[in-house]
């Protein structure tokens, strides 16, 4: 399906739920509630239209008002892809996992747990992973953190 | 006399220092005598926060540590990363440049593959084929060191185009590899594809079913092995990957045998990538120009090229100044070995080694 065809078809199946993320990338990128995220990712996943097997990427990022969790999945089938958010907020940074549709997302997930500290909730191993065990210096990813040697870079 | 004897299982490290995990990655075996009955990957042992240093330097300056983000396949690290800020920015790449790029991929390609199959062999007690392909492997390094200077990490695919124009000493040098790298291919399929140690060894052993393919989000001649017929080259093509003749060998035994195939029949079509390259290549610019202080406009990009263990994707988000606002970097090895402990299980120690090779897992790949 193109671009076109694959915004018309999920806005169909998921009308008032989902939002369409205007962009001039090749992908349609939507923007998913965070009550929504596993209905949704199940129904891409399954749906023999769009069968999103394939979760590429899911990277967390700091907007310094909120947390963005991005997932990009792509299908080996339809050789299509489609890139969806959910927004939290940085009091409350939780969502649910999408293990239980992506086994692949378990070890995204943990490092967005432990670099960002967005919660996962059912994840089964929220552990240290990527720092040391002992590493007490809260999640470097933040935009927030400052670490001992870093070099403020200079203005241009 | 069996029923009295008490047996139980035991834990033991597997690394982080061991000759066969390939980098520092530490495996918490639970076994059962030979028998593996758990397998817990440990890592961060190689984490050097380049996602994080990304964010503290301009996009020129993010090329060089992209390097060692995969120090293995550095050209398609840096392929990869310049291919994602041109899409952020629409920036035009002159023809002659892409077609170094191509070159200079499909070679590295080749020496990761030889690579590859040389430390597998290697790690089942097989010295000979590990010999053999580093001889090869030096004459690709041969040819990088007379264009870039460097022998591992090249720092030489840059935002715009490539850093330097070959030599004109590379044709016939590069002529006279592709020549023979077909021939010695047959050599090793001679040690290797018909050794009825190789096939004990690598046959039946460590299945990667299409399922757990699509759920562990497998990618490259791993996945290619386990019948899923998807390259990024052909399918979602990028570059000019569209202009060459070239197959996506695909096999449908799921083994480490079959893995072994695919990566072989993988050199012999990149060697075809090359010499179809080298016909083709125009003369002309090598570079756009691209200032130091380069902004891409504001937005957000997915860039995926394939990588030779699989798909090696960048995730920029650019707030539209000198400095990248966030990059994450995906490479193939995070999920090959996220799937191992799926397919070890039950089998013996010493197909964990096995397994560990053919999947190809480079540690810094998922440290980063």
């Amino acid at each position: 399906m193109t671009k076109e065809e694959l915004i018309a078809y999920i806005q169909e199946n998921f009308s008032g739920k989902i939002e369409l993320i205007e962009n001039d990338m090749a992908e349609p990128y939507f923007l998913v509630p965070a009550g929504e995220i596993v209905a949704f990712s199940r129904f891409i996943h399954d749906d023999t239209k769009l069968l999103l097997h394939f979760l590429m990427n899911l990277s967390g990022v700091d907007t310094k008002e909120q947390f963005e969790v991005v997932y990009n999945i792509c299908s080996y089938r339809h050789k299509h892809r489609i890139f969806f958010k959910t927004v939290l907020p940085y009091d409350k940074a939780q969502v649910d996992t999408v293990i239980g549709i992506w086994p692949a997302a378990n070890w995204y997930e943990r490092e967005a747990w432990e670099l960002f500290g967005i919660t996962f909730v059912g994840h089964p191993n929220l552990k240290r992973f990527l720092l040391p065990d002992d590493w007490d210096q809260g999640h470097p990813l933040r935009k927030d953190w400052v670490g001992r040697d870093v070099i403020p870079f200079p203005e241009v | 006399m069996a029923e009295q004897l008490r047996t139980e299982t035991m834990t033991v490290n597997m690394g982080p220092h061991h000759p066969s995990t390939h980098g520092v990655c530490r495996l918490i075996l639970t076994i059962d005598g030979e028998n593996v009955v758990d397998c817990v990957p440990d890592i961060g042992f190689l984490h050097r926060a380049i996602e994080k240093i990304c964010e503290n330097r301009t996009y020129p300056q993010c090329i060089p540590l992209m390097d060692r983000f995969e120090y293995v396949t550095s050209m398609m690290c840096n392929w990869g990363f310049a291919l994602a800020t041109e899409k952020l920015t629409d920036l035009e790449v002159p023809e002659r440049a892409e077609y170094l790029r191509v070159i200079m991929g499909e070679l590295n390609r080749i020496a990761s593959h030889l690579l590859c199959i040389g430390v597998t062999g290697l790690d089942l007690g097989a010295l000979t084929p590990f010999l053999y392909t580093f001889r090869e492997r030096e004459d690709i390094l041969d040819l990088f060191e007379m264009t870039c200077g460097q022998r591992l990490t090249y720092n030489y695919i840059r935002i715009g185009g490539v850093a330097r124009d070959i030599p004109p000493e590379f044709y016939p040098k590069c002529r006279q590899f592709l020549d023979k790298i077909d021939a010695k291919c047959d050599d090793y399929e001679k040690v290797l594809t018909e050794n009825p140690i190789w096939i004990a060894r690598n046959k039946g052993v460590g299945i990667l079913t299409e399922q757990l393919v699509l759920d562990y989000a497998v990618s490259g001649p791993s996945a290619r092995a386990s019948g899923v017929n998807f390259d990024i080259r052909k399918h979602d093509t990028y570059s000019i990957y569209d202009r060459f003749n070239f197959d996506v060998p695909v096999f449908h035994g799921c083994d480490s045998y079959d893995r072994y195939r695919a990566r072989m029949a993988e050199i012999r079509q990149s060697a075809r990538i090359v010499r179809q390259a080298l016909d083709q290549m125009p003369e002309g610019e090598i570079r756009a120009k691209v200032s130091p202080k380069f902004k891409p406009k504001v937005g957000e990009v997915y860039s995926r090229v394939e990588n030779s263990r699989g798909e090696m994707g960048f995730h920029i988000i650019s707030d539209g100044t000198v400095k990248p606002y966030r990059v994450r970097a995906r490479g193939g090895s995070y999920n090959h070995l996220l799937v191992t402990p799926e397919i070890v299980k039950g089998l013996k120690i010493a197909d964990l080694v096995a397994i560990f090779a053919s999947l190809d897992i480079i540690m810094p790949e998922i440290d980063r």
